[in-house]
């Protein structure tokens, strides 16, 4: 299993779904029923502020565990994401299946 | 859809919940929510504001709690517990006992919570045994807590006993999501498992959050109560298992956020949308279950006093209460006839036709029935407060202020306009208040009586505190930062670093590790932050200093109560939740100073056992009879409410401006005040005391009336039918009844809507309102416009703050008291001031007090000591001819005699009291042998009491008897080197010693010299917190002498603005509110022969610096400032530390001397060094806190 922590695009339904995502110049097509769930944050030691009223993403963040499959073919990879509320930003947290990123 | 939220912590919910209930309403309600819960944890703690607040908001409040379950001696889990409502009160009242319950299980551990049988009693309506209370088992339950790690039966089983145990009707599934990671506690997989229990068996699930927080924001909050909770850092509660919430999920979701969330449980579990509409349905079913009626369900805002049957009363309370006035006339005003006496008539009939309307009779019964218990109990007692306004208290013995003769409105206490119970507050013996308290139960009965609890929330220190330990801080730097935070609210931690002085260090050490690149410890930033986000937050219940709660025999239904420290049942709502749920709270406060008092009279009594002596002692007014006064009975006993208030000795000291001890009036400020004030009757009191408060003192009342009263100024009235109410001040509004009486004069308004429009002052929204119904009005009465003008203005400045003079009376009466004993019995009154320690000031500066007024203090002696202060004769040595000395016939003659205080053994540090009941049970002792064996004294103790003396005497008559030369010191190091076991000299028990003498202080060898004055003195103050045998100044003498000091008994001699050098040790410092903001430091050293005053504006603090408040011994140099015919005071230039001799101003010898070159060198050269620097004499003591009164 894979430890990233690299920006990635993701494209969402209308209802918030994510439906694809680009990553490393490659896109992937959701091949199943995403799971989404709020994992703790160790904030005390990661941050160095927080102030009253700015701390809504301070304890956790939302992840997504979604199956994809590159280009809508193939095997179905899957990855977790962490998507920050504020910025609407989605990191790549790991990739569970023997995948060998290419640019590693 | 609205959906209602029911499972809710509040903020109230110590260490837990972080929201208010204001702000969770708020948040309901603004998403169309009608009804919301309170469930705080283990008790009703925010249950009465939270229904204040659904019903300002108009939705319908929901109440429970949630309570531990207990299996076992142990928590097995948690669960809420809601009230059904609209069934008079019998939900409600089933909560109240419930949550008592949980609080009545004594044990080892005393666990607060509940078995599940006891849940389970509580459910159904004993009488009728329809269900009454609702109880959510969820995710937290024993159930919950068992499905970690995919088990099955467990949870099934632990469920089937829930519903086997609870009765049908009272149980339903608690279903929340988190959200957290799948199978964890509080994720869907997980709410899923719940929702398949309930459906199995049949019990009705509804949703809820478990809320903790109103917004996504509290989350980090509440992960620091947490950690405060369970007293662990938060790295330490993160591990692998987690201790801490598993995210930040627990916020006040919306109604379509909470849709949503079971749209996804359902979807996790396989069901669809039917069983969503069921949830919600069930969800909203149980809210309307659980509707509370305020005033059905929890008897809101209805008065409930004790039943008369318990008072004794048969017959109508308001005819007994009329009847007991009438008889309270007779004896209150005997001589009255005439129109006073109608007057008298007239304001009765008028306060009792607002108390029966208000149907007030059996309170004000009730309390009369509790002052006359302590007054029976031999307690003295005083009312104060504004029930000092009321005839009716008056003449039921409640108050002891005639509100005739002082002129007081009863509207400012108690009108028909206002409906709250009124509050009489009962001063008693501080000594006796416990057992006052046990007393009321044992009066009334523990189902009516509880004690009030009060709300402890975060200050400054204890959040930074506990925001450090979150972090995992050394304790030792976060104590550090503590001690620097002083006088500002935790969530202006950062705006203070901007602005103290104090805290720059610590905002420059936060601004440095935020520009280090690589900060290796980024933790203060978030420390600041934290400590801002604990602020205010309730951290425990505690009993609240003075308020018994009485009620009837319904009391326990409608507050739940958990024991106190003091054993007592205290009632888990405070003083803000008496008034909504018409409680009658009485304020039974202990003041010291009434136990100071009372223990000087039986002193009197003591000394002086017959009326004949103690009015001879006292030099008291005869009666004529040649017999003394009548308010000395024939035993001696002093009547002290009965003193008359216009004794000439008694102004005569006050004017004196020595007031050291006296009530109210010992401090710098106030003994300035006095001594420009010069009060010659007791009015002038009362003023005094109103005119020293910070209002007064801010808007600058005191120098306006102080012009006029001396007629420097001419007396202005805004229109001549002022006058009347403003005379007594001189024309300046000090007093609430001044305010009542313009209003009523300018728009004839009557006092009781007088009252209401002077609590409308300074409030935003009702001011303005009432400033144009006050102009109209006084416009229509004929006033000129500018008349209006300057009345509003001041009215608008002084209404607000103003002082309400029945208060002033009030605490003028033991004011005056305590300089009464003091101008005529000072002896026993110091006693009795060292023995109960009610002032200001460290009780050594009432030494220097003592030996000022030439009070002999005697030192500790092990026969003559007792186990408290004692006032003795002694012979009067020829040499001092004080004012208080006495001459006593002895064989018929005259034997020149004093009176002088004895040290008591209760004072020596170190000495247990067991040790002390039995020293005082044997005494006297023959010698140290006898006193090991009889009294069991500790070596560390007898040693003790050797350095300080206490053997002294016994030692003089061995010494007298042999010959013996040994010292102090030799007794001292014999006793040191004594072997640990002294089994073998001690006599076995029983056994009776043989009358030898004392061989062991016979056979003493002489080695040491005699410790030196002021070794004793350190070793007085480090055991007993007083300089006794000497003042502690005194080994500066050729130093001051050297710096050329002025003694402060020197200074009223000197011509205004003289400059002066003086010296002494700091017995106080205060920072009082001031004009303008910027802040005046007023430090009093006491150098022996009196106290200085020294005030230190801006620059002189800016020149003294670190000096100010830390150092103990001052050398100040300042310009004398006259503050009255028998006041001065020094303004402060500058100031030294006068332990650090080598910064001392030393003088340069003037020209014409033939020493030329530097100064320090040549006079050091005169005076022995070992003289001139004497060192600090504190260093190093154990109690220099008791002695210098210098708090952190």
């Amino acid at each position: 299993m894979g430890m990233f922590s690299e920006p990635v695009e993701v494209i969402r339904s209308a209802d918030g779904m994510p439906l694809k995502l680009r990553w490393q110049g490659q896109e992937y097509i959701i091949g199943a029923e995403p799971m989404r769930w709020y994992e703790r944050r160790k904030w005390w030691a990661e941050e160095s502020r927080a102030e009253r009223g700015h701390g809504s993403n301070l304890v956790d963040h939302e992840i997504w565990r979604v199956q994809a499959r590159l280009n809508g073919q193939g095997p179905l990879f899957t990855f977790d994401l962490s998507h920050h509320l504020d910025s609407e930003r989605w990191r790549m947290l790991c990739i569970h299946d023997a995948f060998r990123a290419r640019s590693a | 859809m609205s959906f209602t939220h029911l499972h809710v912590s509040t903020a109230f919910s110590a260490h837990y919940g972080v929201s208010w209930p204001e702000d969770l309403v708020q948040a309901a309600v603004a998403d169309n929510a009608d009804a919301l819960a309170c469930t705080d944890r283990d008790g009703l703690y925010g249950t009465v504001k939270h229904v204040k607040a659904c019903m300002d908001a108009g939705i319908d409040p929901v109440v429970g709690v949630d309570l531990a379950v207990l299996e076992e001696g142990a928590e097995s889990g948690r669960v809420v517990v809601l009230a059904h409502g609209g069934i008079h009160a019998a939900g409600y009242r089933a909560l109240c006992r419930l949550v008592s319950d949980a609080h009545a299980n004594v044990g080892p551990k005393s666990l607060v919570g509940v078995t599940l049988a006891q849940l389970a009693s509580r459910t159904l309506d004993p009488k009728t045994l329809a269900p009454v209370l609702t109880v959510l088992v969820g995710p937290s339950s024993d159930v919950g807590r068992s499905m970690g790690g995919r088990k099955y039966q467990l949870p099934r089983r632990k469920f089937q006993r829930w519903h086997q145990q609870m009765p049908a009707g009272t149980m339903a599934v608690e279903i929340v999501t988190h959200l957290s990671t799948p199978g964890e506690a509080m994720s869907t997989a997980q709410a899923v498992r719940m929702l398949k229990l309930a459906q199995e068996f049949r019990v009705p699930a509804v949703l809820t959050n478990a809320v903790r927080y109103c917004e996504r924001d509290g989350a980090a909050t509440a992960d620091v109560l947490d950690s405060a909770r369970v007293l662990s850092p938060l790295a330490d509660l993160s591990g692998p298992e987690l201790r801490l919430q598993p995210n930040g999920q627990g916020w006040l979701k919306s109604g379509t956020r909470m849709t949503s969330l079971g749209k996804e449980i359902m979807r996790a579990a396989g069901f669809g949308a039917g069983e969503l509409a069921q949830l919600l349905a069930n969800t909203e079913k149980l809210t309307d279950r659980c509707r509370i009626n305020p005033r059905t369900d929890m008897g809101w805002k209805q008065p409930v006093v004790p039943e008369a049957s318990v008072l004794g009363i048969e017959r109508d309370p308001q005819i007994e209460l009329k009847q007991r006035c009438e008889a309270g006339i007779s004896r209150r005003f005997p001589d009255v006839t005439g129109s006073r006496a109608r007057v008298v008539q007239d304001r009765l009939s008028q306060e009792l036709t607002v108390i029966n309307s208000l149907g007030f009779a059996s309170y004000f019964l009730t309390v009369a029935e509790v002052s006359s218990m302590i007054t029976d109990m031999g307690v003295r007692a005083a009312a104060r407060g504004s029930g000092a306004s009321s005839l009716v208290n008056y003449l039921l013995e409640i108050s002891q202020v005639d509100p005739l003769r002082h002129d007081l409105i009863f509207e400012r206490f108690l009108s028909g306009k206002r409906s709250t119970l009124p509050d009489i507050d009962i001063d008693v013996e501080s000594a006796q208040r416990h057992n006052v308290y046990q007393r009321v139960f044992q009066r009334f009965g523990a189902e009516r009586v509880s004690l009030m609890s009060m709300q402890n929330g975060y200050r400054a220190r204890g959040a930074v505190r506990d925001a450090g330990l979150a972090l995992g801080m050394a304790e030792e730097e976060i104590g550090t930062i503590a001690k620097q935070l002083w006088r500002f609210s935790a969530r202006d931690f950062r705006e203070a670093m901007a602005e103290k002085p104090e805290l720059r260090e610590f905002a420059e050490r936060v601004e440095g590790q935020r520009t280090e690149a690589f900060a290796p410890n980024q933790q203060l930033d978030l420390l600041v932050d934290l400590t801002e986000r604990l602020d205010r937050l309730p951290r425990h219940i505690s009993m609240h200093p003075c308020g018994v709660i009485l009620g009837n025999g319904s009391l326990l239904d409608r507050t739940p109560v958990q024991p106190s420290g003091l054993g007592l049942q205290m009632s888990q709502f405070d003083k803000h939740d008496m008034d909504p749920m018409g409680m009658l709270k009485l304020d039974i406060l202990g003041v010291r100073m009434q136990s100071a008092m009372a223990y000087a009279i039986r002193e009197v009594i003591r000394i002086h056992p017959s009326k004949a002596e103690v009015t001879a002692a006292g030099n008291h007014p005869d009666s004529g009879l040649g017999n003394g006064p009548d308010y000395i009975q024939a035993d001696g006993r002093i009547e002290l409410n009965s003193v008359p208030l216009d004794d000439e000795p008694t102004f005569e000291l006050i004017r004196s401006t020595h007031t050291l001890g006296c009530f109210q009036i010992e401090s710098p400020g106030q003994r300035e005040l006095i001594g420009k004030m010069a009060p010659r009757e007791f009015n002038d009191l009362i003023i005094d005391i109103s005119l020293f408060r910070p209002g007064p003192m801010k808007s600058n009342m005191v120098k306006p009336y102080l012009e006029n009263r001396h007629g420097f100024a001419p007396e202005v009235y805004p229109h001549p039918q002022l006058k009347p109410a403003l005379a007594e001040t001189h024309g300046v509004t000090v007093f609430h009844e001044q305010v009542l009486r313009t209003f009523d004069v300018m728009t004839g308004c009557g006092l009781a809507q007088a009252d209401e429009y002077r609590r409308m002052l300074g409030n935003e929204k009702g001011e303005p309102k009432m400033e144009d119904e006050f102009r109209t009005a006084a416009r229509a009465r004929g006033f000129a416009l500018d008349v209006v003008d300057q009345v509003w203005e001041t009215l608008k400045a002084f209404g607000s703050f103003g002082f309400c003079k029945a208060h002033g009376a009030a605490f003028a009466v033991p004011t005056y008291q305590s300089a009464w004993l003091k101008a005529h019995h000072p002896e026993a009154f110091l006693a009795g001031l060292w023995e109960h320690d009610p002032g200001m000031y460290p009780r050594r500066l009432l030494v220097a007090e003592a030996r000022r007024m030439g009070i002999p203090i005697l030192p500790l002696d092990i026969n003559k000591s007792a186990g408290e202060y004692r006032v003795e004769w002694v012979q009067a040595p020829d040499a001092v001819a004080s004012p208080h000395l006495r001459t006593q016939e002895k064989d018929g003659v005259a034997v020149p005699r004093k009176l002088g205080i004895r040290m008591s053994l209760a004072g020596v540090y170190g000495l247990s009291a067991a040790e002390l009941k039995r020293i005082v049970a044997h005494q006297p002792y023959a010698s140290l042998a006898d006193l090991r064996t009889q009294a069991r004294v500790s070596r560390p103790t007898m040693q003790r009491l050797a350095q300080l003396g206490a053997f002294d005497a016994l030692h003089r008559k061995a010494k007298d008897e042999t010959g013996s030369t040994a010292s102090r010191a030799d007794l001292i190091a014999h006793l040191q080197n004594l072997p640990t076991r002294g089994k073998k000299s001690e006599p076995i028990e029983g056994q009776l010693l043989l009358p030898l003498g004392d061989l062991e202080l016979t056979n003493l060898k002489d080695k040491l010299p005699e410790p030196s004055a002021m070794e004793k003195i350190r070793t007085e103050l480090d055991l007993l917190a007083m300089d006794v045998s000497g003042h502690l100044m005194s080994s500066y003498g050729p130093l001051l002498t050297s710096l050329g000091v002025t003694t402060a008994d020197k200074l009223l001699g000197l011509r205004n603005n003289s400059e002066v050098l003086v010296a002494g040790i700091r017995v106080a410092t205060q920072t009082p509110p001031m004009r303008g903001g910027r802040r005046v430091v007023f430090i009093s050293i006491d150098d022996g022969t009196g106290c200085v005053d020294a005030t230190f504006f801006h620059e002189a603090q800016e020149k003294s610096g670190s000096l100010l408040f830390g150092t103990r011994l001052l050398l100040i140099r300042g310009l004398t400032r006259r503050t009255g015919p028998r006041g001065m005071s020094l303004q402060a230039l500058e100031a030294w530390d006068l332990s650090q001799t080598d910064t001392l101003p030393l003088p340069v010898p003037t020209k014409g001397t033939e020493l030329p070159s530097e100064s320090r060198s040549q006079l050091q050269g005169h005076i022995p060094s070992s003289n001139l620097n004497p060192g600090d004499p504190l260093r190093g003591t154990r109690r220099t806190l008791a002695v210098t009164g210098l708090g952190g």
